[in-house]
């Protein structure tokens, strides 16, 4: 037999020294990884919450004040009044989407779940909006809505509704329920696909034997399905939380403007964030007051992830299936 | 002998069968057209001309209506080239470094007994629950210090930096359930632990990292926050900050507006025609496992 | 080919211990098979041979080498997986050919060398298929293929059949019985089944709880087991338990009395038995029970349950016992449930084992262990 394949010719010592030099390759797999998002996002985060303790002086430096900034934000009657705005029309996004976005696409989901015919292509075309910046989403619901153009106007009319018609976004009053609609649309597939993908991860056989137990279709899905995808509709909800909070910004900016117009109406956190921080026309901009709305909102955010994880993902036991 | 029959019964639950199927499919149908209406209106319109476009919006374009008009104020007046080249680089340097540094830092979390390893499968996966958003502020600065203010560089790090934890997140529970007697053997084969890496563990996990790439494709290509705040200068723009800034200016101009959608639509659907079936495996696949 | 040497070799997770001290030596060119209950440390034992698990005391060493830090490449070692672990996204080819290419061994000796294993395995006509393409036994050949090509010292088995059906089981079996007689390599194989032990091996190491509990031939382990545990894991159906009280020492052996038998004479030997020890179990193999007349046997038991095989038939009985007692009798047998039979069993068949498990040895070797081979 010639020199076989795993009789290498290095003597034994040098081999062991290879073995021996061990575990760098761990470090090498982790680092690049780890630093990019250590450097680009978890510093950035620290940085934040340590400027908002600070404030800047009209030399550049900047002076340590403690919580000052949270209670100017807080309690100034200016920031105040512009905080909670912002932070109750989230309120009000987030309300919109759980209970409009959320149950449509529960109920999609469930249909989608039977496995209708062409299920595919309706899945397919519903998730269309998902994909679309929201920019595009913003000018394309602004032109239908526009009272030039008159598009909504006549389709109201052709079903008979036409003295309905209002320009809804320019309107103090609708305009924030307006543009949280628009948000439903474009989102509603992200929770169909979730639930769509929890709902046929139910096995056959269990739907059979609710079956063969005497259970109609409807019971089926509220007493079989409904408690088997509860985890799936908490994460639903708890993305939909965090969305809300940030992805807004880019609806609103677009269709809106940086005031979150009619006369901040639409005003959100991901708005008074950009404002505060990048100024707007006769307010400087504040990197520390930008600083404290952006921790701001990361303890909402945090408080939001605090009670999913220790409520509702206890509570909603996971079935081994 | 009995001929079996069919009873009242069954020919009413028959029935009940049949008028189910067609709500189901009243729904889904209904809703399916709310939902491309708009778009396909917009990419309608964008063929016409201004009377077209006012006088007749839900008609398709026709002889008497039919124009390039919008495509010619756009592709004349806008630097559309650029903005799509920048967004193409963008997303592609992006999803490269995500899925690559992505990979190997899941595959040493999963592979590997170290110390503080869970921690750091931890550290790596809150990024899922905290916006990078919120680091604006001091991104901005750090990138000012760093020189990279209106360079693509500065995207393409902070979009990294935002695809790294759903991507660890995924290949990571994937990457337990690849057998660890293929990785074994290959180690008796005499591979060096980056070639396992190159050679064995990656193309196992190739259609995993097609899922993730198509889903952190999208909000890295859509996105309108970093580029209007780190990189908004003409030669940087991307695609979404290009449109959004020359509908900006021409509001007035309905062709050149609906034409520059159209432009901004036109690839996203494209993109999703091929890669669709691949998305929405990468969803439900990631759902069943989150 | 060479010989493998384990010199108390310990396993720790943290501050589990999961292997206590393992000491063995595998002569060259011998087949011995790893047994033992689920979790009891073969896998890992194997795994530290191979180089894939670091070892935390002791030594390994292949042909006189010690290995502890040498690389699982450098090892001269080959292994098959339960898994196959067949390569995905190469064909059969590429598989059996991959270590050989890393290696850097020239295209014309791959080649020679790929084309001898599909020879022998019987893949020829399966070289450019990838592995999905294939069936269970076919992949498993393929991993058999892709060990053998790499020439190696020693050829380790990690349950390489438990994924097949019964019937390609038996096959494969036989195929890599006829491997290891064609290339006489060393060959260490783990399974938990013990027919595929007995079968297989030249030595059977049983392993209990992270340590040996025996080491010998089939045949030594089946008539002569050190213990309770060994006597219960080889042989199926599984050796019957009987509580007996020592009552005293003679010429002929220990004199036990069991109830529902009266007292009995086994033919063993006391030592390291101490002298006031009185609890014992008694053993024997369902296959060593005679039925006998009822009226005149020595026990009796009233039939459970019958399990008929065709060619032989069990009957569980009720002798008094706590657990059923089994006997393996003819196909043809009569017996039906409720219905009492008499038993009998020949002396050198019986079994005893001390109150804490150890058996005492027999006086006599079985005839079918003329010479007698130590471990
Ligand atoms: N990574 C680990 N950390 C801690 N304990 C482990 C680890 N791997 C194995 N063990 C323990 O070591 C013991 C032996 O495991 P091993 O896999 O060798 O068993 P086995 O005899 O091969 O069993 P099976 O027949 O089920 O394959 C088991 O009790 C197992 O729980
Ligand atoms: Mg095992």
């Amino acid at each position: 037999m010639t020199q076989t394949a795993t009789d290498s010719a290095a003597p034994a010592a040098l081999r062991r020294r290879r073995k021996r030099a061990g575990r760098l390759h761990i470090v090498v797999f982790l680092a690049p990884a780890v630093l990019i998002y250590t450097i680009f996002s978890v510093y950035p985060l620290a940085e934040s919450l340590r400027l908002s303790l600070y404030d800047g002086l009209e030399d550049g430096s900047a002076v340590w004040i403690g919580l000052g900034n949270y209670a100017t934000l807080l309690f100034d009657p200016d920031w105040a009044r512009q905080f909670w705005n912002a932070f109750s029309n989230n309120l009000v996004l987030f309300f919109v989407h759980m209970v409009v976005q959320n149950p449509l696409g529960l109920l999609l989901a469930a249909l989608l779940s039977l496995a209708p015919r062409f299920g595919g292509a309706y899945r397919t075309l519903i998730f269309v909006p998902t994909l679309l910046s929201v920019v595009i989403v913003g000018f394309i619901w602004e032109l239908i809505l526009s009272p030039l153009w008159g598009v909504a106007e006549t389709l109201l009319g052709a079903v008979g509704l036409a003295g309905l018609y209002q320009p809804w976004l320019g309107l103090e009053s609708s305009a924030l329920v307006t543009v949280s609609l628009i948000s439903v649309w474009q989102y509603v597939g992200i929770p169909m696909m979730l639930i769509y993908a929890a709902l046929i991860a139910i096995p056959d056989e269990l739907i059979d034997a609710a079956r063969v137990d005497g259970l109609s279709g409807f019971a089926i899905f509220w007493k079989v399905k409904l408690p088997l995808i509860l985890p799936t509709l908490g994460i639903v909800a708890i993305l939909t939380y965090i969305g809300n909070f940030t992805a807004s910004f880019d609806l609103i900016y677009s269709i809106q403007g940086a005031l979150g117009a009619p006369n901040f109406s639409t005003d959100v956190m991901g708005t008074l964030l950009f404002r505060t921080f990048f100024g707007q026309q006769l307010q400087l901009g504040d990197v520390h007051m930008g600083a404290t709305v952006a921790s701001m909102l990361f303890f909402i955010i945090l408080v939001g992830v605090t009670i999913y994880l220790a409520l509702v993902q206890r509570r909603l036991q996971r079935y081994e299936m | 002998m009995n001929t079996p029959v069919r009873t009242a019964r069954a020919r009413t639950s028959r029935l009940r069968r049949i008028s189910g199927t067609a709500s189901v499919h009243a729904v889904l149908l209904g809703y399916t057209l709310i939902a491309v209406f708009p778009v396909f209106l917009v990419m309608m319109n964008s063929f016409k001309d201004r009377r077209g476009i006012f006088g007749e919006p839900l008609s398709l374009p026709h002889a008497g209506t039919f124009s390039l008009e919008g495509y010619a104020t756009v592709l004349s007046e806008g630097s559309f080239a650029t903005y799509f080249g920048n967004s193409l680089i963008v997303t592609v340097a992006s999803l490269f470094l995500i899925l690559f540094l992505g990979a190997a830092a899941a595959h040493a979390l999963a592979e590997y007994r170290f110390r503080f390893n869970a921690l750091l499968k931890i550290y790596m996966i809150v990024g899922i629950m905290v916006p990078i958003r919120l680091g604006t502020v001091a991104i901005l600065k750090l990138m000012v210090d760093l020189n990279l203010v209106n360079t693509l560089l500065a995207l393409i790090l902070v979009y990294t930096a935002q695809g790294l934890p759903v991507a660890v997140f995924i290949l990571t529970e994937f990457m337990r359930t690849l057998s660890r007697d293929i990785k074994d053997c290959a180690r008796i084969d005499g591979l060096s632990e980056y070639r396992i890496f190159l050679e064995v563990v990656l193309p196992l996990i190739r259609p995993v990292l097609a899922t993730v790439a198509v889903f952190s494709m999208i909000p890295i290509w859509n996105d309108l926050w970093f580029p209007l705040i780190l990189a908004s200068s003409d030669a940087t723009k991307t695609v979404t900050l290009g449109v959004q800034q020359f509908i900006g200016q021409f509001t007035v101009n309905w062709g050149a507006v609906l034409a520059a959608l159209s432009i901004a639509i036109l690839p996203v659907l494209g993109l999703y025609a091929l890669f669709s079936r691949q998305l929405i495996a990468g969803i439900t696949s990631g759902a069943v496992k989150g | 080919m060479s010989d493998l040497t384990l010199r108390n070799v310990i396993k720790s997770y943290g501050s589990t211990k999961v292997i206590h001290g393992v000491d063995l030596q595998v002569r060259d060119g011998e087949f011995v098979v790893f047994v033992g209950p689920s979790g009891c440390g073969k896998s890992t034992l194997l795994r530290m041979i191979a180089g894939l698990e670091s070892i935390t005391g002791g030594e390994v060493a292949i042909g006189g080498e010690i290995v502890n830090d040498i690389s699982p490449a450098d090892r001269g070692i080959a292994m098959v997986f339960q898994s196959y672990a067949l390569y995905p996204h190469k064909d059969v080819y590429g598989n059996m050919a991959f270590a050989l290419r890393h290696a850097g061994v020239d295209k014309a000796e791959i080649d020679a060398r790929v084309q001898r294993a599909a020879d022998i395995l019987g893949l020829r006509d399966l070289l450019h298929r990838r592995p999905k393409e294939l069936s269970g036994g076919q992949r498993q050949r393929v991993a058999i293929g892709r060990a053998i090509v790499r020439d190696p010292k020693i050829f380790l088995f990690d349950e390489p059949l438990s994924n097949l059906d019964a019937a390609l089981r038996v096959q494969m079996r036989v195929e890599i019985l006829r491997l290891h007689q064609r290339l006489k390599t060393t060959m260490i194989y783990v399974t938990h089944d013990q027919v595929e032990a007995m079968t297989l091996a030249d030595r059977i190491v049983v392993l209990h709880g992270g340590r040996i509990a025996q080491v010998g031939t089939p045949l030594e382990l089946y008539h002569h087991p050190d213990s309770i545990f060994v006597a219960g894991f080889i042989g199926s159906p599984k050796m019957n338990f009987l509580e007996a009280a020592l009552t005293g020492w003679s010429q002929e052996g220990a004199h036990v009395q069991v109830p529902s038998l009266g007292e009995i004479v086994v033919p063993v030997s006391r030592q390291g038995g101490s002298e006031r020890e009185t609890g014992a179990r008694l053993g024997i193999r369902p296959e060593h029970v005679q039925l006998a007349d009822p009226a005149t046997a020595a026990m009796r038991g009233e039939v459970l349950v019958v399990e008929r095989l065709g060619g032989e038939t069990y009957l569980h009985l009720d002798v008094g016992a706590a657990d059923p007692f089994v006997v393996k009798t003819d196909g043809a047998v009569s017996a039906r449930s409720g219905e009492h039979v008499g038993l009998a069993f020949p002396p050198h068949a019986l079994h005893l084992f001390s109150a804490s498990g150890a058996a005492f040895p027999h006086r006599e070797r079985h005839r079918t262990l003329a010479e007698p081979q130590g471990a």
